[in-house]
């Protein structure tokens, strides 16, 4: 019995305990939920009076403050392009409410079609509900007050200062300039900057406004603010100034660029690019048909644009640097320095050239249906002999005519602020293997040796490799003015011997000067001054080249080439040009870089009697008003 | 030993049926729906995904509820200790086998599901510790070594918990626990001499915090520091709470919500909905709900006649309170943000799930409430 007793005292125990805790318990709860109510009535009663406003006016707003892009000017300091101020028109989803009603208001405002509005209403429902749409970009002070006067009738709708690029010299500058467009998946993805993703944002597309995109972009800036449900700003909280890009100042002349442009354009599809061989400073470049980026930046139809795209004479391309050809014979010069360089042949070597050459088994021409007689080096550039360079190339081998070919600026781009350059092609084996999965043949090597095959090279790369050959150099293209006070450093030289240059530059000077030479259509009428360079034709169809040139489809018809330096004495510009489908670079090629180096003797002459250049303005961009 | 005076014991399934408080499951239910309707409203006016789910998960907790209140209380009994042991050994194996998400590892994944350890100990501990009090005489409750044992039950799933990391849950199991250890009577000199060491210690507690919940704490303090970061949670639930005024903009017309102003508005700010659209008056309501909730689960744990029915009564009572309560403060800005959903209310599934686990618990308890816990 002891036991049940001990047993009904410990449980009362225990109970009596647990009640006098659990009402402890009971009591702290209460306080505690007691607390709890207090601060809600706090919140919710007594201060509604501060809540209520905050909730339905007020929110904070970070803007990111696009940078005012930087300007691109000419070797004279004539701007090519710049900004223009506007006013844009943005409306952000979540604040307008009934958007469709908020968008029929605006259209009476702006003129805006039916199809538009639902245009708008869609991506504004594809995209989250606070991010802004641009709904107008050009809009005028008309209109901008207008709106402003309405804003209570128009919520979510806001005004913004913009700028606009303006292009200066349309269609001249068109390719090296380049134009801005809208902003790509691709580039967000690569591209973690903030500013990427404000509306309306613009990134260059091709030549310096893409090369050089960074530089001119500039860094964007914030602004914290508080808005009203309207968009009105109450207050501005903390503001970061955007950092506006830096100009860019290029090595061309507008008005020498417009001169060649004159020329060329008489061409239906041909490039040039004229290189100062001191400096690597590109003082032409120039593609046609050309375009004028003003049109783009105003906006296209996207059938306009597609037509531009796809047109076959492909106005959008340029030449210049993305064009890749096989260079011809205005290769020659590289297979000549090759195989001096691996000692197969000397420059006093005669060779029989009978218009055909025999190796395994095949028949390779000479574009001398009779042959050329017997040939040194000299006659054989000067000629453009072909059989003389089969054999030598034969000689060499594939893999020393590669090497010199690269090391004269061949078959790579150059690191440097020219955008969308080709690298074309200097085959050997090793290529051969990775790209086609194929054995090297013999007979390759051979039609390497006179720049058919799978040799291909781009207007710049030829132009740079006159350069080196002219001055004995590395010389490197370049499209930005150094500063002026930056030193300038010689190129390096190429540690080839000048014996063999001066042959090949003799050999090169003998095709304009001399009779005999393929290309004395390129001979300046001045006496004083004298041009070297060399013919090329490329094939485009091996059945047609037999045939003449004028008889035969524009588009089946053979690429005229032409490389050139100037003054031969004391080198200061090389010249690469290609007319597409120009028939014999004799023919076509050489005339045009005459005029070409002739304008361009005539311009460097008039600029020397002229005022000096005027004073480049001052990087910064006019300030904002307001 | 046979106890002499229990006043008879529910043996038929009916019978068991009738004992189970209807009155107690009607608040959870009402929470429950006030929970499905503002998470229709939430989700703007569509009943799907959340405010469907939450009702489903509440009809299968109460299908969990009735069929743990019919089962005899002595089995729970004996699964107490067991059920704990299982569940520190799956915590212990959280940070060496599991599964890592949103920046916590809590989770054990088992053929391509996945779920808390934590969740099995929220019940299990309470089990644990009313089975231990139940055993324990009153003679020994406050001895220092019979003190130490409950201790060490708390403070291994909270060390294991505050590695995950889990700060809300840690914060669960040790005011819980300590709870139960108040209420079954250890000595009250234990608590004070604890409160001063905790105080003391709370400079080492800081240090040891992780990067983001120091930046909580300071937030907490200061919401303004970083407004559109840490500190933007407090800011816009107040602002939602403030603005619902005293009587709210109504259903579903709440700005800061239907503008997705408020984040988390499922889950843990849920309260700061429901303040924008019912105003005061909605947020007392919910506010005295939950007070009645735990009221009656107090009392009926003051009526049980075992330990371990009311310490599991008493378990279930704390834990909603604890967690209505940390909730409501962190809401309304008077406690730090530590991730602690509202009960019944907040979107989530295994809250909700335990919860239900844990009143079946202690609706058996209920039932059984003045059964022999020994012999048949």
């Amino acid at each position: 019995m002891t036991d049940i007793w001990d047993e009904a005292d410990r449980e009362r125990a225990l109970a009596r305990t647990f009640t006098r805790r659990g009402l402890l318990v009971g009591l702290g709860q209460a306080a505690v939920f007691a607390g709890i109510g207090a601060r809600l009535y706090q919140l919710q009663v007594v201060e509604r009076g501060r809540y209520v406003p905050l909730a339905d006016q007020n929110r904070l707003d970070v803007q990111i403050l696009a940078p005012v892009r930087g300007r691109i000017v000419d070797s004279t300091g004539l701007v090519l392009a710049d900004n223009e101020e506007g006013f844009r028109v943005i409306l952000t989803p979540a604040l307008a409410g009934d958007l469709t009603s908020v968008l029929r208001r605006l259209s009476h405002i702006l003129p805006m079609s039916t199809e538009k509005r639902q245009q708008l209403a869609v991506r504004a429902r594809r995209q989250s509900r606070n991010a802004p749409l641009v709904i107008a970009s050009d809009v005028t002070f008309e209109q901008l007050a207008e709106i402003n006067l309405l804003a209570p009738e128009l919520p979510g709708v806001r005004t913004e200062i913009t700028w606009k690029r303006r292009y200066c010299e349309g269609e001249t500058m068109g390719h090296v300039v380049g134009y801005i467009g809208a902003v790509v998946k691709g580039e967000l993805d690569a591209d973690d900057d903030p500013v990427l993703r404000v509306p309306g944002m613009r990134t260059g597309k091709t030549g310096i406004e893409l090369a050089l995109e960074k530089e001119l972009r500039g860094k964007p800036g914030t602004e914290r603010t508080e808005v009203d449900a309207r968009g009105r700003t109450m207050r501005a909280l903390a503001r970061e100034e955007p950092q506006p890009g830096r100009d860019a100042r290029l090595t061309i002349d507008t008005r020498l660029q417009r001169k060649v442009l004159a020329r060329l354009a008489r061409e239906r599809q041909a490039a040039v690019v004229a290189l100062d061989v001191e400096t690597g400073a590109v003082k032409v470049m120039a593609s046609v048909p050309t375009f004028d980026p003003t049109d783009l930046a105003a906006g296209l139809s996207s059938r306009t644009w597609r037509r531009l795209v796809t047109i076959a004479s492909r106005p959008m391309l340029n030449r210049a640097v993305s064009g890749v050809y096989p260079p011809g014979s205005t290769f020659k010069m590289i297979t000549a320095l090759a195989a001096l360089h691996a000692n197969v042949v000397t420059p006093k070597e005669h060779m029989a050239c009978g218009g055909a050459f025999e190796f395994a088994g095949k028949t390779f021409r000479c574009w001398s249906r009779s042959g050329h007689g017997s040939v040194d080096l000299h006659r054989a550039i000067r000629e453009s002999c072909d059989v003389y360079f089969y054999e030598i190339a034969r000689r060499a081998g594939i893999d020393a005519i590669a090497d010199m070919a690269r090391h004269l600026g061949l078959g790579r781009t150059y690191p440097t602020e020219i955008a969308l350059q080709k690298a074309g092609v200097i085959p050997d084996p090793d290529w051969k293997r990775q790209t086609l999965a194929k054995q090297w043949l013999g007979g390759e090597t051979i039609l390497a040796g006179i720049g058919q095959g799978y040799v291909a090279a781009t207007p710049l790369q030829l132009a740079v490799m006159t350069a080196r050959v002219a001055t004995g150099r590395m010389v490197m293209p370049t499209l930005l003015q150094p500063e002026p006070d930056a030193a300038h450093e010689e190129f390096k030289s190429l540690g080839l011997e000048p014996a063999w240059l001066d042959v090949v530059r003799a050999g090169m000077a003998a095709v304009v000067n001399e009779d005999g030479g393929t290309g004395r259509g390129a001979r300046l009428e001045d006496d004083r001054v004298r041009l070297a360079g060399k013919t090329g034709t490329s094939q485009v169809n091996r059945a047609s080249s037999d045939r003449v040139q004028s008889e035969i489809d524009w588009a089946q018809r053979d690429h005229a080439l032409f490389v050139a330096y100037f003054p031969y004495d004391k080198p200061r510009y090389a010249v690469a040009a290609i007319v597409e489908h120009g028939g014999g670079g004799g023919a076509t090629a050489a005339p045009l870089v005459r005029e070409i180096a002739e304008t361009i003797l005539a311009h460097d002459a008039e600029r020397q009697s002229e005022v000096p250049p005027p004073q480049l303005p001052s990087a910064a961009p006019p300030k904002r008003e307001g | 030993m046979r106890r002499m005076f229990s006043s008879g014991r529910p043996h038929t399934l009916g019978a068991r049926l009738w004992r189970l408080d209807w009155t107690l499951l009607l608040v959870v239910a009402l929470l429950a729906g006030i929970g499905v309707g503002m998470l229709t409203s939430v989700n703007g006016g569509s009943f799907q995904p959340y405010a469907e789910r939450h009702a489903l998960r509440f009809l299968i907790g109460l299908g969990i509820v009735i069929a743990m209140a019919v089962t005899p209380l002595r089995l729970w009994m004996r699964l107490a200790y067991p059920a704990f042991a299982v569940g520190v050994v799956l915590l212990a194996l959280v940070p060496l086998v599991g599964v890592e998400a949103l920046g916590a590892r809590r989770w054990l994944g088992i053929g391509g599901m996945t779920f808390q350890p934590s969740e099995i100990i929220k019940i299990a501990l309470v089990a644990a510790l009313a089975r231990y009090y139940h055993d324990l005489g009153p003679e020994r409750i406050s001895r220092p070594t019979w003190v130490l044992v409950p201790l060490l039950m708390i403070a291994v799933p909270v060390m294991l918990t505050l590695r995950q990391p889990d700060l809300g849950t840690a914060v669960l199991f040790a005011c819980c626990g300590l709870g139960l250890m108040l209420l079954a009577g250890v000595h009250w000199a234990y608590f004070t001499a604890g409160t001063i060491a905790s105080l003391a210690a709370i400079p080492l507690a800081l240090s040891r915090l992780h990067g983001y919940q120091r930046k909580r704490l300071e937030v907490f303090f200061d919401p303004d520091r970083d407004p559109l970061g840490a500190g933007y949670h407090i800011t816009q639930a107040k602002i939602a709470l403030g603005s619902g005024g005293v009587s709210g903009k109504g259903f579903m017309q709440g700005t800061q919500s239907q503008l997705d102003f408020v984040p988390e508005k499922h889950t843990d700010f849920i309260l700061a909905i429901l303040g924008e659209e019912w105003g005061f008056v909605g947020t007392a309501a919910v506010l005295l709900l939950f007070a009645l909730l735990v009221t009656m689960a107090l009392v009926a744990a003051l009526r049980a006649e075992s330990q371990f029915a009311r310490l599991v009564i008493a378990g279930f009572a704390l834990t909603v309170f604890i967690y209505a309560a940390i909730n409501m403060a962190m809401v309304t800005g008077v406690a730090p943000v530590v991730g602690v959903p509202l009960p019944l209310i907040s979107y989530g599934g295994t809250n909700m799930i335990t919860l239900m686990i844990s009143l079946g618990l202690a609706m058996s308890a209920h039932v059984h409430a003045r059964d022999g816990l020994y012999g048949d």
